[in-house]
């Protein structure tokens, strides 16, 4: 990710962070903290559904599957250019 | 054919299309196994500067089931990685005389890895592949190359990676130009004068997985095969696959394609041919990635194909019997999805269950026969196809015979196939390399100097 878009990409999480305080409160992602676990090598990152909540995250050799529709929304948001 | 190129999205990716996939008893040894999948269609032997090879980003497998639910109980894993030695811009530098020459600038390895029950175990690390067969310069012994290639796995296993001369025969030409068979051109809808076959995989090379494993490997008691046939026990289901990985970003700064995720299959392959003359076009590419045991979903396709209806259009006047017939094909379907249940055969079954999928299945009681018939069970050699595959079958003619009608009163003894339908064939004989007597069996690959371009034409007969 280029530095534009990763600044774009945390412009928007920060949209997202303000515009309801309860969803901020459930999921935690108002700031993310690195987890000990965090995947540390290249992330592919596919929505296949615009209108769903699925993420899929391919990684070294492992597909990790997201039901996170915030998270689709704030992809799709960075990915308009956003 | 077999199954070169044979669906559309793989036959744009030949590094994982699979052609053909072998599983007999060892003619000497018969308390071990052959398994062979072969891979990269049609290598023309001069097809350099850049000449065949397996691929680093795809995990070719052999897998084997040994229960009734069609999965994949053993499977061998082999990974390629390709080193670079030096800076110069050819595939070699000077004769290669060894498999370790440093004249080889482009050498390969891998690494078998059997997981059995879900448990993985690495069989063995770092082992050479041979270089392809560049030419009398480059490669003035290839015979020792290649038997330099051959690792020993301890108790009568082997394993080899390499090119070898594919050895299967087919008239592609013709079958795939409105279902031509040439001795039999007159009778055709658009007729012309009979004449032989033409082996279009004559002087072609492939690249093949191979392995010599002893019957206890394969069992799900991890006992050796017994000599009982009628035994299920003794009844294994093979097939190979190619897999890729489910994403791929094309890194600009290496020039070349980056993996991520987990591999998923792209190609596969049990029986000859199933893909390419029994599933229509627009299911192929999903066929190849589908497991094997959600075949039922193609049940249809076997037990009604369309080149049982399309013989008798083809040749009018010629299968008036198996025109007639409307009943589903329980024959081929027994012989390919399910395996042949006792009683069919006399002496002989491959059953594997009610479960629905396109593997060979080989009954390692069955003896291997020094004599062996091409035609298998279908020319009363119990030892060959559909009973496993060896490389001898001549698979075309046995599935084209098949499909024409004379399994029909297998299972179904109100049938009389049409005349034609025992004596239909390509026209092709084994044109191809000499075969090995022992392992891997598959001949020696063509080379690149010693190739001669064959003959074409646009118009007309060449």
């Amino acid at each position: 990710m280029s530095e534009t878009s990763r600044r774009k990409f945390i412009a928007a999480a920060g949209v997202s962070a303000a515009a309801g305080s309860a969803l901020i409160a459930g999921s935690g992602r108002a700031e993310a903290v690195p987890d000990p676990r965090r995947a540390q090598e290249p992330v592919l990152a596919l929505v296949d559904d615009h209108r769903g909540s699925v993420v899929r995250l391919l990684v070294g050799e492992r597909e990790i599957v997201v039901e996170d529709r915030d998270l689709v929304t704030r992809i799709l948001n960075a990915a308009g250019g956003n | 054919m077999s199954s070169h190129r044979e669906a559309p999205e793989i036959s744009k990716d030949p590094v994982a299309d699979g052609t053909d996939t072998y599983a007999f008893m060892h003619p000497t040894q018969p308390d071990t196994v052959v398994l062979i999948a072969n891979f990269i269609p049609l290598q023309k032997p001069d097809g350099g500067p850049n000449f065949y090879e397996f691929a680093d980003d795809v995990l070719y497998e052999i897998h084997v089931s040994n229960t009734a639910k069609s999965e994949p109980d053993v499977t061998y894993q082999f990974r390629f990685t390709t080193e670079v030695r030096g800076p110069s811009f050819l595939y070699n530098t000077g004769p290669i005389t060894s498999i370790s020459d440093k004249t080889w600038n482009r050498p390969q390895y891998y690494t078998l890895t059997r997981v059995k029950n879900g448990r993985s175990k690495v069989l063995a690390e770092r082992v050479p592949v041979p270089p392809v067969n560049v030419g009398v310069r480059s490669t003035p012994d290839y015979e020792v190359l290649a038997g330099q290639a051959v690792r020993n796995l301890g108790g009568g296993r082997k394993v080899f990676a390499g090119q070898r001369a594919d050895a299967f025969y087919v008239d592609l030409g013709s079958i795939f130009d409105l279902g031509a068979l040439r001795p039999f051109n007159e009778a055709h809808l658009i007729n012309m004068p009979n004449m032989g076959g033409v082996n279009a995989v004559q002087s072609y090379n492939v690249h093949s997985i191979a392995l010599q494993v002893r019957t206890a490997d394969l069992t799900k008691d991890g006992k050796p095969a017994s000599v009982v046939v009628r035994d299920r026990r003794n009844v294994i289901g093979v097939w190979a696959t190619a897999s890729r990985r489910s994403g791929r970003v094309f890194d600009s700064r290496k020039g070349r394609y980056d993996g991520k995720g987990p591999f998923v299959q792209v190609s596969r392959l049990g029986n000859p041919l199933f893909n390419e003359v029994i599933v229509p076009m627009g299911r192929k590419d999903r066929w190849n990635a589908s497991p094997i045991n959600k075949d039922a979903d193609y049940a249809r396709f076997v037990q009604q194909p369309e080149l049982a209806k399309l013989l008798p259009v083809l040749y009018p006047g010629v299968f008036p019997n198996l025109a007639a017939y409307t009943k589903p094909r329980a024959d081929l379907d027994a012989i390919l999805l399910t395996g042949i249940p006792d009683g069919v055969v006399p002496g002989f079954q491959n059953y594997t269950g009610p479960v629905k999928s396109d593997m060979l299945r080989l009954n390692m009681a069955v003896p291997p026969n020094p004599d062996p018939n091409p035609l298998g069970v279908v020319g009363g050699d119990l030892a060959g196809f559909p009973n496993g595959r060896r490389i001898i079958d001549d698979v075309v003619t046995i599935e084209l015979r098949a499909v024409a009608g004379v399994t029909i009163p297998l299972v179904d003894d109100t049938f009389t196939p049409d005349g034609a339908a025992a004596a239909v064939q390509d026209g092709t004989s084994n044109t191809n390399a000499e075969l090995l007597d022992d392992f891997p069996f598959l001949g020696l690959p063509g080379g690149g100097y010693q190739t001669t371009p064959g003959e074409t034409s646009a118009t007309g007969v060449a």
